[in-house]
């Protein structure tokens, strides 16, 4: 099954396919959470993952970002990615900002966000100099009073934020987001996913993993609904 | 001038505990395991050099090198076989086994292995900046404390600005924070398992290189050593080389003072009492209470 096609894609022209995945299966075990998945995100594409939870959602994300080992083929932007490695995915373009956002709460929220920067470079002047942290620090000014802040003092929603801003510093084509409403009030969600669509509106492909498709599918033209670990186009 | 003269010893002999307590809780933030073979990598470094230089008769500067050579490639080792089939297999052993049971293991294997080669007498490497105290006014100051304290601020500083000015160090502090996280963003955590663990062993031995003239060393001086910087560790939880460091200095100055003052004899064991005292009273405050919750 393929959710690729031309249907409302940004910029109307036939663009390359950012991310295709062909047969993925991953396992944790003897337990299979994605079996046989197979779906296709356009360049410029906002692309939803939606369906009940506990059907595999975020293990298709674990496994084309190479979080977990996979079976089947992922390709980005036409180049088949290495299983298992993460670094690979994160320099050709893809980054995953995870469920539960995986901060590191000891650390300060500026540098919870520059070592999205580690994907690329060793170097702390060049990340802290860099446009890719530039541009994530200045997408949310309501993190600014807090950069010095340790970010496990955070509110849920500015860990979101974080944990976005870190993803963007790794300077991402696709960014990956599982599940960031999670836990968060009504108006902070709000503020999240206005946040997606002006990184989208600057040219990120978008793939967001949601449980709930109606607030997922005011910002994205694409959906992939996942049921029982198969996954298809909706 | 007793009280100075004291504290300077308790200075010298703080900064040594500090030391291991900060490579112990370093470790402990990236890897999860407390290394308790520290202070065997030590002695090795003491008796390593001591062998090599009076009795096989190398220049002290080949002995040196050689021994932290040997030093860096057994530590090396040992994290590519055991820690590698112990942690990063498939089915990781996890929890206290590994917290404890490996290092200890290691620890026995030194004592035994230089048992054999160095034998059980007392002995130490030659001292590197030799001559008599330096004075100032009353206050005498030991060659080889100096040299102690010189290594711990040089080193203890080249760590503490690693870690706060670096990338690499603040991938380090992320990776024992939140390994999924640290996956997240290309961070290697077994790399720098690897990395602290060759790292604090060839500290601990030119430790031991340094130490080792003050108050000799045998085979099993690595068991000590070890303690005293589990203890200081402790008292930050494990995880705070800062507090770490500030625990082993205080535990050596009281130490001294306690010498000097109450008894040489009961010293010790007032200053245990009073460590233990410490925990009972603050094991909140004093960082008990996280090592034990993790």
């Amino acid at each position: 099954m393929s959710a690729a096609g031309g249907d409302g894609a940004a910029g109307g022209t036939a663009a390359r396919a950012a991310l295709s995945v062909t047969g993925l299966s991953v396992a944790y075990g003897n337990v299979v959470a994605v079996h046989d998945a197979t779906f296709a995100v356009a360049e410029g594409d906002a692309c939803a993952i939606t369906g009940p939870n506990g059907n595999g959602k975020s293990s298709i994300l674990m496994g084309v970002t190479g979080m977990v080992r996979r079976r089947g083929e992922v390709a980005i932007f036409g180049t088949p990615a290495r299983n298992g490695d993460v670094k690979w995915a994160a320099r050709h373009g893809l980054t995953l900002v995870p469920e539960r956002r995986q901060l590191y709460p000891e650390l300060s929220t500026a540098d919870n966000i520059v070592l999205g920067c580690y994907t690329w470079t060793r170097s702390i002047g060049k990340a802290r100099r860099s446009d890719a942290y530039g541009r994530a620090v200045d997408l949310f000014p309501e993190l600014r009073p807090h950069l010095k802040q340790l970010a496990g003092t955070l509110s849920g929603g500015q860990q979101q934020m974080v944990a976005i801003a870190r993803g963007l510093a790794a300077d991402p084509k696709i960014l990956a987001v599982d599940e960031p409403c999670l836990g968060l009030a009504e108006s902070v969600a709000k503020r999240v996913y206005d946040v997606l669509a002006q990184i989208h509106a600057a040219g990120t492909t978008l793939i967001v993993v949601e449980e709930a498709p109606r607030r997922a599918l005011t910002l994205c033209n694409r959906r992939v609904e996942v049921r029982n670990g198969m996954a298809g186009a909706a | 001038m007793k009280f100075g003269n004291l504290l300077i010893a308790g200075i010298t002999t703080g900064s040594i505990y500090a030391m291991f307590a900060v490579c112990v809780s370093v470790w402990y933030r990236v890897a999860n395991i407390l290394n308790l073979a520290v202070g065997d990598f030590a002695m090795v470094g003491a008796l390593g050099v001591d062998n090599l230089y009076r009795v096989k008769g190398l220049p002290l500067p080949v002995a040196v090198i050689t021994t932290l050579v040997v030093v860096a490639v057994f530590a090396y080792l040992y994290d590519q076989v055991v820690l590698r089939i112990a942690q990063d297999g498939r089915r990781p052993i996890e929890g206290i086994v590994v917290t404890f049971f490996f290092t200890f293991a290691l620890s026995f294997f030194i004592d035994g292995v230089a048992k054999v080669l160095f034998g059980t007498d007392v002995h130490a490497a030659p001292t590197l900046w030799g001559g008599r105290a330096l004075t100032l006014g009353s206050l005498n100051f030991a060659r080889a404390g100096l040299l102690v304290l010189a290594c711990a601020v040089i080193i203890g500083g080249a760590f503490w600005l690693y870690i706060r000015y670096t990338l690499g160090g603040k991938a380090l502090e992320a990776s024992g924070e939140n390994s999924v996280g640290a996956r997240i963003v290309g961070i290697d955590t077994r790399q720098y398992r690897r990395l602290i663990f060759v790292g604090t062993a060839v500290i601990a031995a030119v430790f031991g290189i340094v130490e080792s003239p003050i108050t000799g060393f045998t085979y099993l001086s690595g068991a000590t050593i070890s303690l005293t910087g589990f203890l200081a560790a402790a008292y930050g939880g494990f995880r705070k080389p800062g507090r770490a460091l500030v625990a082993g200095l205080f535990i050596g100055v009281l130490e001294a003072m306690l010498g000097g003052y109450v008894s040489s004899e009961y010293g010790d064991t007032v200053l245990y009492a009073i460590l233990a005292a410490a925990i009972l009273a603050w094991p909140r405050a004093l960082g008990f209470e996280s090592a034990v919750s993790g």
